[in-house]
């Protein structure tokens, strides 16, 4: 279970502060689907990377499973990250000099597991990957790139999904692909936490939480 | 995949940042063999140009009154020839090249000459293996200075009397504008012995005696320390120290010194501001990827081995490759600068190993700052940024 408590995020700019995520409160259960809906700047992807372990929150608490993130060194963190959370971005963040297969194989440095490889070209398979193997992101389609970013994701089986506007640079053809292959994930018994701002999310979805202006605004069961 | 396939896979992807990385490393080592292999051979040509400046202390007999010495160019009086061994024994002292004459103005074929008979030089104990700067006469020969020479016509291999003994010209020495033009210089045992001053002296000249610091901490003024440390050993004898010698010999080494030890360090400094620079630019570049291997979780050690791992590789390039221009270029542009001491320029393969320690270690601390300030940030705010 994720339990965010009090969770304030401001951001200091020069032209002031920013509060991005203002007094959070949320509970979300193991194995729940659930999107978080809002317009932009209205502190989506600040929530995503605060519940990955990969932004202090300014005050608040963030646990999983009971284990408050922040109070974890900066290494306890990469480890729980690297172990537990799986991190799709909307911008697919690929290394650009490795190609498909490197780029999945990546997220296999940092946790010891055997049969690594097989399951690279297992996943490399599942997504329909096998011909772009060798390729450079920069010769991959926007699907094809983000398909590499959500192997990538998945290489550690991971507990929890996170994915930060996933679908916001594809076409709807490949979004529906993309939004599968995670319902996919979530229908194995993963947990998935989906920021975006459209609504063709929400049919996978268990929840749907709105944020304006870093605040929740409500919370509905699908 | 190991970090040193990434660090390749990397370099392979950014080679410009690569080359210009390696670029300032090979500059900096280049510039430093290239200075240091030259700097000895300056040293050197440096010290031979001060040196033939001449001796700087004289030690004359006790009784010599200044103004006749300055007014007669020498002293009149004698003192021990064994002084100039006494003196040899002496230590503490930074003299050197040590130099027994005896000089006396005789008539010889109807002109004033100066008998000169020189000792050949005496060496102190530790400084044995240093070669003599002034000429040694040998027994039973005669250098002739140019007035003499050239009113009597004589010339190279002539045999020539001299108060009643015969010796032969080994050389007719050319115009100097100085006194020495109507010398005489003979072996010193032959000039004492048709002098009649056996065993007599009426000068010991040195080399050096400025850099002297008394137990090694407290610079003293050189006279007094001469005076004091003489006056025991060699009783009938007072030292004039030529300071303006000494000094502008003392001044010409700080100042060469100096200036190499100023351009080593704008070397270095320029080439560690490049190779920083640019190393902060990759941090900037790589933000993306910084970002992505913390979100992935792999640990700030990770990262920066990365960043040190690439730098120590072109800390490493820099060195084989700058040693190599280094030393080519003072090899080839060396012998034209200095031209006496040219055969001294030889490759120093001790820089190479220096070069191979300091040069990967300087890339390291140059690229350890922005690499360390990326990895101390949330992942979310370096993925923020890119």
């Amino acid at each position: 279970m994720i339990c965010i408590e009090n969770v304030v995020k401001t951001y200091r700019t020069r032209r002031g502060d920013v509060k991005a995520l203002n007094d959070i409160n949320l509970r979300i259960e193991k194995g729940e689907f659930v999107v978080i809906c809002g317009p932009s700047g209205s502190g989506k992807t600040t929530l995503l990377m605060t519940i990955a372990a990969m932004l202090h929150p300014t005050s608040g608490i963030v646990s999983v499973e009971a284990n408050n993130l922040y109070a974890m060194n900066v290494q306890a963190r990469a480890k729980y990250r690297a172990e537990n959370i799986g991190f799709v971005f909307q911008m697919f963040h690929l290394v650009p000099y490795l190609n498909v297969l490197e780029n999945v194989l990546l997220a296999g440095g940092t946790v010891a597991s055997k049969n690594k490889n097989a399951k690279v070209l297992e996943l490399i398979e599942q997504f329909g990957l096998a011909g772009r193997s060798y390729h450079k992101p920069a010769e991959l389609s926007a699907g094809e790139r983000q398909r590499t970013a959500i192997a990538r994701a998945l290489l550690n089986n991971p507990r929890i999904v996170l994915a930060d506007e996933p679908t916001g640079n594809l076409d709807t053809e490949n979004a529906t692909s993309v939004l599968e292959y995670i319902s996919q994930f979530h229908k194995a018994g993963g947990t998935v936490i989906l920021a975006t701002h459209g609504v063709e999310a929400e049919r996978f979805a268990d929840r749907t939480i709105n944020l304006h202006n870093g605040s929740v605004t409500d919370s509905d069961k699908s | 995949m190991t970090i040193l396939g990434l660090i390749f896979k990397e370099i392979r992807h950014r080679k410009i940042n690569f080359m210009l990385g390696s670029l300032a490393a090979v500059t900096a080592v280049a510039l430093f063999v290239a200075f240091v292999t030259t700097g000895s051979a300056y040293r050197r040509e440096t010290r031979r140009i001060m040196r033939d400046m001449g001796q700087n202390l004289r030690i004359i007999p006790k009784e010599t009154s200044i103004d006749e010495f300055w007014s007669v160019g020498f002293s009149e009086h004698t003192m021990p020839e064994e002084y100039v061994n006494r003196f040899a024994s002496l230590k503490g002292f930074s003299y050197t090249h040590l130099t027994a004459t005896l000089q006396k103005k005789v008539l010889w074929r109807g002109m004033n000459v100066i008998l000169t008979g020189i000792l050949p030089e005496v060496l102190p104990l530790d400084k044995r293996n240093q070669k003599p700067m002034t000429f040694s006469v040998e027994p039973d020969t005669v250098y002739l200075g140019f007035e003499p020479a050239r009113s009597s016509g004589i010339k190279k291999g002539d045999k020539i009397d001299i108060l009643g003994k015969t010796f032969t010209v080994v050389e007719c020495l050319s115009l100097t504008g100085s006194s020495d033009d109507i010398r005489i210089y003979g072996h010193l045992h032959d000039i004492q012995n048709i002098l009649n001053l056996e065993g007599r002296i009426n000068e010991i000249k040195a080399l050096e005696c400025l850099c002297i610091i008394e137990s090694g901490k407290v610079p003293i003024d050189p006279l007094v320390l001469a005076e004091t440390q003489l006056e025991k050993i060699l009783p009938e004898a007072k030292v004039i120290l030529l300071q303006g010698i000494a000094e502008i010999r003392q001044k010409q080494r700080a100042a060469m010194e100096g200036y190499l030890a100023f351009l080593m360090t704008v070397i270095v400094v320029v080439c560690g501001a490049w190779i920083g620079a640019l190393a902060m630019t990759n941090v900037r570049d790589r933000q993306q990827e910084i970002g992505i291997m913390r979100a992935l979780g792999y640990g700030s050690g990770k990262i920066t081995l990365l960043f040190l791992g690439k730098s120590v590789i072109i800390g490493l390039l820099g060195a084989v490759l700058g040693y190599l221009i280094g030393t080519t270029l003072a090899l080839n542009f060396g012998p034209d600068i200095f031209k006496v001491t040219a055969k001294a320029i030889r490759p120093e393969y001790i820089l190479l190993a220096y070069s191979f320690v300091a040069a990967p270690a300087f890339a390291c601390v140059s690229s350890f700052i922005p690499a360390a300030y990326a990895v101390s940030r949330d992942p979310a705010v370096t993925l923020r940024e890119e």
